[in-house]
């Protein structure tokens, strides 16, 4: 049996969070938010590389850019809210990681039980950064899609 | 509920159906042993102790990993319930799937007590020193009954065959707190690859399905830091703890019996 | 005996000094990134069409320059060792393994090349 196929699902069933934990989604969104960050970042990069061409050549990205229609700002929202998630999130994972925070001490385990690195410290985190992202998100919305609320 | 649906994955891709009598408090474990008795003595699956302490029955409930014996038929609250062997592995026949490769990697962290001074481990008839809030640091992983439900939770062995695991990294940490063990840069050595502890990302999947609360997300996170501190902070093992008492040599000329061991209270 | 996977990636480095750099990467990244958001945010007192304009982007690249240096280099290396993560966990090559090191290598190095003549031509 080679040693390739002995465990191995694949990608989707690795990215598929249905009936399990809240820690499970967030991987699965900050995996694929963080994609999405990759693919737009090698875009912006040479989409600004633009700027060096002069005016003119940046009016030609712009309208090139324009032409995408609705697509064009739906996509920069897309992409403002991974920004917005994968920050947010990294930094959860970061301090989980790194510093052991949100984990708990090691315990001892008494029925029924309950694992202390999912408890009430880390769900508070979770539930924290997703509703500054929804929130953040929302407000970009206002004013990347509707165009209101210049300060 | 008077009759259950039981709809179980059988090899070749097959999916099969059990109209199984209901009792009150019956587990699926006892429904699949009610099938393999009445209906179909084909059924594969995997049982030993029937109360959640040897491991063997671990499988894919309801889209979740579990152990048979410890899951209510009743806590569905649904007449079908699907069972499918344990993600993540392949399939010998039915529910019963290849763990091999899953104690393989669990051997491959050493996880026994690491001596420098093999004869003195060998030879003593003394104790090593550890106190019970030494202890407590690493008990919680102790209590692992080898189920490989996390194996089969984790997206990232879901992707890499070649990821030490949750199970294997836990139990390495859990040597590495003893404070018996010498042989914590070894450990920190065996863990820092490339698909070592730095390919978790905290899904904390392990600790949601694990039955016996060993939590093994913390104990992963644990390691990481116990990595970091080799590499950033340089630290480098601690002699691990003492014999109590003090080791007396033992002879092996026939006859000569070692001392008898002195509780410190009266003359023996 | 099974053994864990020692092939550590073909990298010269131990692998915890790969995930230092993406924390570290990552922690600046938030800050930089916050800020060059703000540039194109309601705070900016402008409509967005406004702040994609020619003048607003190349004086921005003027001025901060430093930080979009910054910019550029924590989100190319955290982004590409984040799909280095990935390439390893789904590929997950034993053998050749350095070739994927290598090749992100490259692909960092591209990327940072076009980002730098940017940063120095327009600043």
């Amino acid at each position: 049996m080679k040693r390739d196929k002995r465990f191995k699902s694949g990608l989707i069933p690795s990215l598929n969070p249905v009936r399990f934990n809240l820690e499970r989604w967030s991987y699965t969104v900050h995996r694929i938010t963080g994609v999405i960050l990759v693919g737009y970042l090698m875009a912006h990069i040479f989409e600004t590389f633009q700027l060096g061409g002069g005016a003119a050549a940046w009016a030609n990205t712009m309208a090139a850019l324009h032409s995408l229609g609705p697509l064009e700002l739906v996509g920069l929202w897309i992409v403002a809210g991974s920004a917005f998630y994968h920050g947010g999130n990294g930094i959860r994972l970061l301090l989980n990681e790194a510093f052991g925070r949100f984990m708990g001490k090691p315990i001892l385990p008494v029925y029924p039980y309950s694992p202390t690195s999912l408890g009430k410290n880390q769900k508070i985190a979770v539930w924290t950064i997703t509703g500054v992202v929804l929130a953040l998100w929302v407000w970009a919305a206002v004013y990347l899609l509707a165009g209101v609320g210049v300060i | 509920m008077e009759n259950i649906r039981l709809e179980i994955s059988r090899s070749g891709g097959k999916r099969a159906s059990y109209d199984v009598k209901y009792r009150k408090g019956m587990t699926i474990l006892d429904a699949l042993t009610e099938v393999r008795e009445r209906q179909d003595s084909s059924l594969g699956y995997r049982h030993s102790c029937r109360m959640g302490i040897c491991g063997s029955c671990g499988m894919t409930i309801e889209g979740r990993p579990m152990l048979a014996c410890q899951t209510q038929v009743s806590s569905f609250n649904k007449g079908t319930i699907y069972i499918e062997p344990l993600h993540n592995m392949v399939v010998i026949r039915d529910l019963v799937v290849d763990i091999i490769p899953f104690f393989d990697l669990h051997r491959s962290v050493r996880p026994y007590l690491i001596r420098n001074d093999i004869k003195e481990r060998d030879t003593s008839d003394r104790e090593y020193r550890v106190l019970s809030e030494e202890v407590r640091k690493f008990l919680q992983f102790d209590y692992c009954i080898m189920c490989a439900l996390c194996y089969a939770a984790c997206p990232t062995v879901a992707l890499d065959p070649f990821y030490t695991g949750p199970q294997a990294v836990a139990q390495a940490y859990r040597y590495m707190a003893d404070p018996r063990d010498e042989g914590w840069e070894k450990r920190v050595d065996l863990l820092d690859t490339s698909h070592g502890v730095w390919r978790c990302h905290m899904a904390g999947a392990c600790s949601f399905v694990c039955p016996k609360d060993v939590d093994p997300a913390k104990a992963v996170q644990l390691a990481r830091m116990e990595v970091l501190k080799k590499r950033i902070l340089r630290r480098r093992g601690k002699e691990g703890s003492r014999l109590v008492p003090p080791h007396v040599a033992v002879t092996a000329k026939e006859g000569v019996k070692p001392p008898p061991f002195d509780f410190g209270g009266a003359k023996s | 005996m099974a053994e864990p996977a020692k092939v550590n990636g073909g990298s010269l480095v131990k692998e915890s000094w790969n995930m230092v750099v993406t924390y570290v990467t990552g922690a600046i990244l938030v800050f930089v990134l916050t800020f060059h958001l703000l540039l194109h945010s309601p705070l900016a007192g402008k409509a967005f069409d406004a702040t994609l304009s020619f003048g607003y982007a190349t004086g921005n690249l003027t001025y901060y320059q430093v930080i979009f240096g910054f910019l550029l280099f924590a989100a190319v290396i955290h982004g590409f060792n984040g799909l280095r993560t990935i390439a390893i966990e789904w590929l997950h090559p034993t053998r050749r393994a350095w070739l994927l090191n290598v090749f992100v290598f490259l692909l960092m190095a591209f990327f940072l090349a076009v980002g730098t003549v940017t940063l120095v031509v327009v600043g």
